[in-house]
């Protein structure tokens, strides 16, 4: 036994300050609470409790007039509709695009590696462009068409679908490649056969995470009159009919649940990842038994082909309609001084903050609430429902709702944006807790821990990396979804590109959509390399 | 003298037979009990019961003469005073040594010391004293337990256990992984620790490491075979307990 100096030992103690332990890791966003609670007094105007309190009544009785349900069913049909259509061209072109964009493939089948390198930087900019401005392009290049609403979700979907697939492929161990090829298989054959089953699974689990997220897209993009329940939910809300706001909200809530439920059972029965290990660094669980889900698989897909024709014929979709362009206004030549006289170090500024608020908020209460509501016994319960509803809500929506007591501004629209993806994220966190340092938590439990110590030490501890890591990811979706809270006013980027977008400003909205997208590419890159860090610790 | 764990009479339902059928058992303060049977005894439901995981379907449980206490706060702090050595040891992998060590400690400290334990380990030298009563490195204090041998982490659950101070210590079959010199080892200590004022309630698969033990209990299918001094425990009532052949 060696004994240690005075000195290593303070060194040992010194380093425990500048590297708190991983379950404060988890917990540290959530400082930015202190701050928003200082401010948010002189935020609020008060005018609109009682207005905020109506609408929280009206949760209990929502309009069951048939009238009513009746357009809401049919609202919710053509959202669910254009959900499914967006889902299923994002994944097709997604496939194509990340096998294309993957320096594997163009590495074993031609032996160049740049025109992956290529693609996968041209593919930045339609990953970059939120949905939603998307379809405000769309739409006014070829006016309000069904079709606009589909292509406005599978553009930027499909460029994200093929940058996750092309960054899992590329991850994947080539050993098993080299041995086909060198039994002589030509590379496509063997690129199938030796990486096919162990992507397989990873893909399915992220593609029914994908259509989750196509859901809230369309009810989204619906807010901005793109059609489907969207629209009526902010009529409803714009007219303080809250009683028919809520008939829409719990249809919508139903179906929400539905579907993820469904995609949780599927990733169960068909033993895939869970989300936690969505990213550039896959978990590799390809070890999965691919018989009976394969067939099961196949049936599945078979039986989804119908099903789009069906969804396509009903809502009318056709892409023949896209081809008409309406007549645009003559373009004025591009006026380079107004576009300098832009503000631009605010413009960034703001939707910075506003990203970094929104993303510390989320992050951080998830799990500050998960302890709060350990120890009571509706507890989980209760954050179960209250996370439904945050994702349920659009944040356009919530933004509305917040303006009714609150200024317009960055926080409030970084509140909107932060209790939307809080529903994503504590719903990620519950899941993930419940698989990850159960052991732990309870061998603290057995020696007369509490509930909250035993929770925060025991699991958060296992968590944090990756659950960080989601944040991480996280924040750069908050990034670019910041354009949606754009309508509160003043809140950087967003609120002036949608200006721009209605005064049809054809210079100042490429100048704006550039800086955007090259702020989103900026910060893509950011977060990856925090993500990386985080996961391999 | 009250005694330190009470069963009497202890019933654990199970699927198609109960799991512990009318268990009863006394351990006084100071004893070192070794707990044997066959697999699927009943050995680690047993070990569940006497630390509260498993609440029983049927019987008496007492610790320290005091039976399951009702309020939260009680029966947190009856909870602190037993110590068990899980079999996979249950550190907290992300966590220095000294932060493991002090994770014993949490139920006395309440929030504000457990949270600054994550900024600032606390309490050094009570801890560099559990380790050098381990025999363990002091330098060790700093370092993830994620890049310890497994005998150092052994020591330290040990360790952790220790900084709990409970009355109680409980271990289930936890040589079982170990090589027979690390097994030789841990046990010694565990027997040295369980020493008065604790008991020691210790479940093996190896009736040839019997020796530091005062008493021997047999479980199968749920029931106790015997109750013997460890000197009454002979090859015949060994051979009885697991059928015929002996392990």
């Amino acid at each position: 036994m060696s004994t240690v100096g005075a000195g290593q030992r303070a060194g040992g103690a010194f380093s425990g300050w500048w590297r708190p332990a991983a379950p404060l890791w988890v917990l540290l966003p959530a400082l930015v609470l202190l701050p928003l609670l200082v401010l948010l007094p002189g935020l609020s105007h008060g005018g609109g409790w009682s207005l905020l309190a109506q609408f929280g009544l009206a949760a209990l009785r929502p309009s069951l007039d048939p009238l009513v349900l009746g357009s809401a069913v049919r609202g919710l049909g053509v959202t669910v509709g254009m959900a499914l259509l967006g889902w299923a061209l994002s994944l097709a072109l997604g496939l194509v695009l990340g096998l294309a964009s993957s320096r594997l493939v163009w590495q074993r089948c031609s032996g160049r590696l740049w025109p992956a390198q290529l693609i996968r930087r041209l593919l930045a900019l339609p990953r970059s462009i939120h949905e939603l401005l998307w379809g405000l392009i769309l739409l006014q290049l070829v006016g309000l068409k069904p079709a606009v609403a589909v292509l406005a979700i599978a553009i930027p979907f499909a460029a994200l679908v093929a940058r996750v697939l092309s960054d899992q492929l590329d991850a994947l161990p080539t050993a098993r490649v080299e041995a086909l090829e060198a039994a002589g298989v030509p590379a496509p054959a063997a690129l199938l056969t030796a990486l096919g089953p162990a992507l397989l699974p990873q893909v399915l689990s992220y593609g029914g995470y994908r259509l989750e997220c196509a859901l809230r897209s369309a009810t989204l993009l619906g807010v901005f009159g793109l059609g489907g329940l969207g629209t009526e939910l902010r009529l409803t809300l714009q007219s303080l009919a809250f009683e028919e706001l809520w008939t829409g909200l719990w249809l919508l809530l139903a179906v929400m649940l539905a579907l993820e439920g469904l995609v949780g059972w599927l990733r169960r029965r068909w033993t895939m990842p869970t989300r936690l290990s969505i990213g550039p660094q896959p978990v590799t669980r390809g070890e999965s038994s691919m018989g009976r889900s394969g067939r099961e698989l196949l049936l599945a897909a078979a039986l989804l082909v119908p099903l789009l024709v069906l969804v396509a014929w009903s809502l009318e979709v056709e892409p023949g309609s896209l081809l008409n362009w309406q007549p645009l206004p003559p373009l004025p030549p591009p006026d380079w001084r107004a576009l300098a006289a832009l503000p631009w170090p605010a413009l960034v500024g703001n939707t910075l903050s506003l990203t970094l608020l929104a993303a510390a908020l989320a992050v951080g209460l998830a799990p500050l609430l998960l302890l709060l509501v350990r120890p009571w016994p509706l507890g989980r319960a209760t954050l179960q429902g209250l996370w439904a509803l945050g994702r349920l809500w659009p944040p356009p929506l919530i933004a509305l709702l917040l303006l009714l007591v609150l200024q317009p501004g960055v926080v409030t629209g970084a509140l909107a944006l932060a209790l939307h993806n809080l529903g994503v994220l504590g719903r990620l966190l519950l899941e993930s807790a419940e698989h990850r340092g159960e052991a732990g938590e309870q061998a603290l439990l057995c020696s007369g821990n509490g509930p909250r110590l035993a929770l925060l030490y025991g699991r958060f501890s296992a968590l944090a990396r990756p659950y960080l890591a989601y944040g991480a990811y996280r924040a750069d979706v908050i990034l670019r979804e910041s354009v949606v809270v754009g309508l509160v006013g003043a809140t950087g980027l967003g609120s002036q590109l949608l200006e721009a977008l209605s005064a049809f400003a054809a210079d100042e909205l490429a100048a704006l959509m550039l800086a955007y997208a090259l702020l989103t590419v900026l910060g893509e890159e950011l977060s990856d390399r925090l993500r990386r860090r985080l996961l391999a610790g | 003298m009250t005694a330190v764990l009470e069963l009497e009479a202890i019933e654990v339902a199970g699927r198609s037979r109960p799991r512990l059928d009318g268990v009863c058992l006394r351990l006084e303060a100071g004893e070192r009990v070794a707990l044997l049977g066959p697999s699927g005894a009943g050995k680690s439901t047993l070990l569940a019961v006497a630390n509260g995981l498993i609440a029983p379907h049927r019987g008496r449980l007492r610790w320290q003469g005091r039976e399951r206490a009702r309020s939260r706060r009680a029966r947190r702090l009856q909870q602190s005073r037993i110590g068990t050595l899980w079999q996979d040891l249950r550190l907290i992998e992300e966590l220095s040594v000294q932060q493991n060590l002090n994770a014993g400690r949490l139920g006395q400290w309440g929030w504000p010391r457990a949270l600054l334990n994550l900024l600032l380990p606390l309490e050094s030298g009570a801890c560099a004293a559990v380790l050098r009563r381990l025999d363990l490195d002091p330098a060790l204090l700093d370092q993830p337990v994620s890049a310890l041998s497994g005998g150092q982490r052994q020591r330290v659950a040990l360790g952790r256990l220790l900084r709990q101070e409970p009355m109680l210590l409980l271990a289930d079959e936890p040589l079982a992984s170990l090589d027979p010199r690390l097994a030789g080892e841990l046990l010694e200590l565990l027997l040295q620790e369980g020493r008065a004022p604790r008991a020691l309630l210790l479940s093996l698969h190896r009736p040839d490491l019997l020796a530091g033990f005062d008493r021997v209990l047999g479980l199968r299918q749920g029931r106790m075979r015997f109750d013997l001094p460890r000197q009454a425990v002979t090859t015949a009532v060994l051979a009885d307990l697991y059928g015929a052949a002996l392990p």
